[in-house]
């Protein structure tokens, strides 16, 4: 039988071009984003081959831009990753299936009765209007989500809207968007989540989780949030090719600069990295070609929990503080007032207390406390 | 204040001393701090992040001893006097202080003309030196909340709660900031009420210089 799936699979790959050595080192990158060695990459192969057949996949999408969607499929070849997930036995994924209407809808029903799948969400939950924000099928969206979680082996919650409401979340979030694993947990369906952010997802890390539950056959490593720690587990800056350049104090000033030019450090410019926890810097996008950083835009935090309202405006260093009454303030517009008024308060205060002749050696004592004086005056201790 | 002498058993030398280590740490941490908030000049981002870390850790140590210094240090506890008495009462308002919070209040505020009986230490100045410590704590907190390399401490849930509390890194960050910005506004007003009224207090703080009276017991 896992000679039938490896024919078949070599023969998917084989009309999209990608030949079995090709396969195989794409396998060994995935061992080592894994963390694990590249002598994996044949038990990687296995896993995927025989996974291809034994796993469907339930791909549902929600309150979306489908740019998730468009990640996987970015490829200009077909790359290795679109490939291994088409092969995978994909029951539903309503922007590239050619079913549609309830036909495509009982192949929800169906999967979910038989069970042993993996479940990957796109787009955040809209709980706005009673989850009437979004409906699909007559209903509202999210009941596809909750009835695709119950007999879920694994849930992968892909790009940060389907993490925890994304840019559709940002305020107001007219929408009442939120993520998968607060709205499961919401209607009582504890399961452990995958949840991979930023926007959009990187297909790489989709292949590695499913790969990885294919192959150990439970869910990756997760720190508190739900995040792969091999995938999240350290900053942006921390891995940056212009780190160097931030050392030495060597910064972008402006765009379309020498600075620029000579790839300093996007930091004054609103770079993110700092407080961004993914591996974008040396898993890449797009085929490995580039990313954000590399290809010159300072990292805007989009891996980030509440990523726009806490990382917008993208090219500052830090996000506004809204003021009652005066709205977004920049935190050092903020402080520099507060120092400034409490200097030329203190300069008032200086100028009085020289006209009241107290500079240098202050008021006369008083003799009595003002309380004992008031107590006195009213009859005191009688 | 004026008006009486200023001996050295009002600031005993170790308090001289955490008080020097103290101001030095400020410095260092709140130009650091700027320059890693905003790097105003090209060249230095490494040197700062380092001096920042080490005074942060000066400061922590400093402070945690100034806080076992008020309870094993006797000092001066009223104004013009050579007697001592335990630190800590310089730090929490004692029986004469009592009623004379808002007075301190009204006489900084020109509400008042003749300057209020107190300890040593003023009500509003005991309040606000005591704040100055989980003050200390707090941005010591959010600055470890912010520090990646805690990640891999054991402790790092302690900090982590916090990050989730606050809603993420770059609030903690903006939190760090304007914690900062407290400690500025009180340094402010506490080196402006310092020397407003003489500058004895300060040639006894820092240069151990004592100022005499010739009214004080110690001189009849």
């Amino acid at each position: 039988m896992a000679q039938d799936a490896r024919g078949e699979v070599y023969d998917l790959l084989a009309a999209r071009g990608v030949s079995r050595r090709d396969f195989l080192k794409y396998c060994g990158s995935v061992a080592a984003l894994l963390g694990l060695s590249e002598m994996y990459a044949p038990q990687i192969a296995a896993a995927v081959e025989s996974g291809a057949k034994l796993k469907p996949v339930l791909w549902i999408a929600q309150g979306l831009c489908t740019g998730c969607t468009e990640s996987m499929a970015q490829s200009r070849t077909p790359d290795v990753p679109t490939v291994v997930l088409d092969i995978l036995s994909v029951n539903y994924w309503e922007t590239v299936m050619a079913s549609a209407g309830s036909d495509a809808l009982k192949a929800i029903t169906e999967t979910v009765d038989k069970g042993g799948y993996i479940l990957i969400v796109e787009g955040s939950i809209m709980n706005g209007a009673n989850g009437n924000t979004l409906r699909v099928g007559g209903r509202p969206g999210r009941e596809d989500v909750k009835e695709a979680a119950k007999n879920a082996d694994a849930i992968i919650a892909v790009g940060s809207c389907a993490v925890d409401g994304g840019w559709v979340k940002a305020a107001p979030n007219p929408a009442g968007a939120t993520g998968v694993s607060e709205y499961l947990a919401s209607v009582g369906i504890s399961k452990p989540i995958i949840n991979l952010p930023t926007c959009p997802v990187n297909p790489e890390w989709i292949v590695a989780m499913i790969v990885d539950v294919l192959l150990v056959g439970k869910l990756p490593a997760l720190d508190s949030k739900g995040r792969p720690t091999l995938i999240y587990g350290s900053t942006i800056h921390d891995n940056c090719p212009r780190r160097g350049h931030f050392e030495n104090g060597e910064f972008v000033e402006k765009f379309g600069t020498v600075e620029e030019k000579k790839q300093f450090c996007l930091y004054k410019v609103g770079c993110k990295g700092p407080q961004t926890y993914t591996n974008c810097p040396y898993v890449r996008w797009n085929d490995r070609v580039s990313w954000c950083v590399e290809s010159g835009s300072p990292c805007i935090g989009c891996g980030n929990f509440n990523w726009v309202d806490n990382d917008a405006p993208f090219l500052t260093r830090t996000s506004n503080v809204k003021l009652p009454g005066i709205g977004g303030v920049a935190p050092s517009t903020v402080g520099a007032v507060l120092g400034g008024a409490a200097a030329v308060a203190l300069g008032v205060h200086a100028v009085v207390s020289g006209t009241q002749g107290r500079v240098g050696k202050g008021g006369p004592p008083e003799t009595e406390k003002a309380y004992d004086r008031k107590k006195a005056a009213k009859g005191g201790d009688k | 204040m004026s008006g009486h002498g200023h001996y050295r058993e009002a600031h005993p030398l170790p308090l001289m001393l955490s008080h020097w280590s103290n101001l030095i740490s400020m410095i260092v941490l709140v130009f650091t701090g700027f320059y890693i908030h905003f790097p105003f000049f090209a060249g230095f981002m490494g040197a700062a992040r380092s001096l920042h870390f080490f005074f942060m850790y000066l400061l922590l140590v400093t402070i945690t001893a100034r806080i076992i210094m008020a309870f094993t240090v006797k000092d001066t506890n009223q104004m013009g006097t050579k007697d001592r008495d335990w630190d800590w009462k310089n730090w929490i308002p004692q029986a004469e202080n009592r009623h004379q919070l808002i007075e301190t209040a009204k006489y900084y505020l020109f509400m008042r003309k003749e300057h209020v009986i107190s300890a040593k230490n003023g009500a509003l100045q005991k309040i606000a030196y005591l704040a100055t410590i989980p003050l200390t704590y707090a941005i010591a907190y959010a600055g470890f909340a912010i520090y990646t390399p805690a990640h891999q401490w054991g402790i790092w849930p302690f900090f982590e709660a916090g990050l989730t509390a606050v809603g993420g890194d770059m609030n903690m960050r903006i939190i760090h900031y304007f914690l900062m910005w407290a400690i500025i506004l009180f340094t402010m007003i506490h080196v402006y009420l310092a020397n407003i009224y003489g500058v004895a207090p300060t040639k006894l703080m820092f240069f151990w210089i004592e100022t005499e009276d010739p009214h004080d017991r110690y001189h009849q």
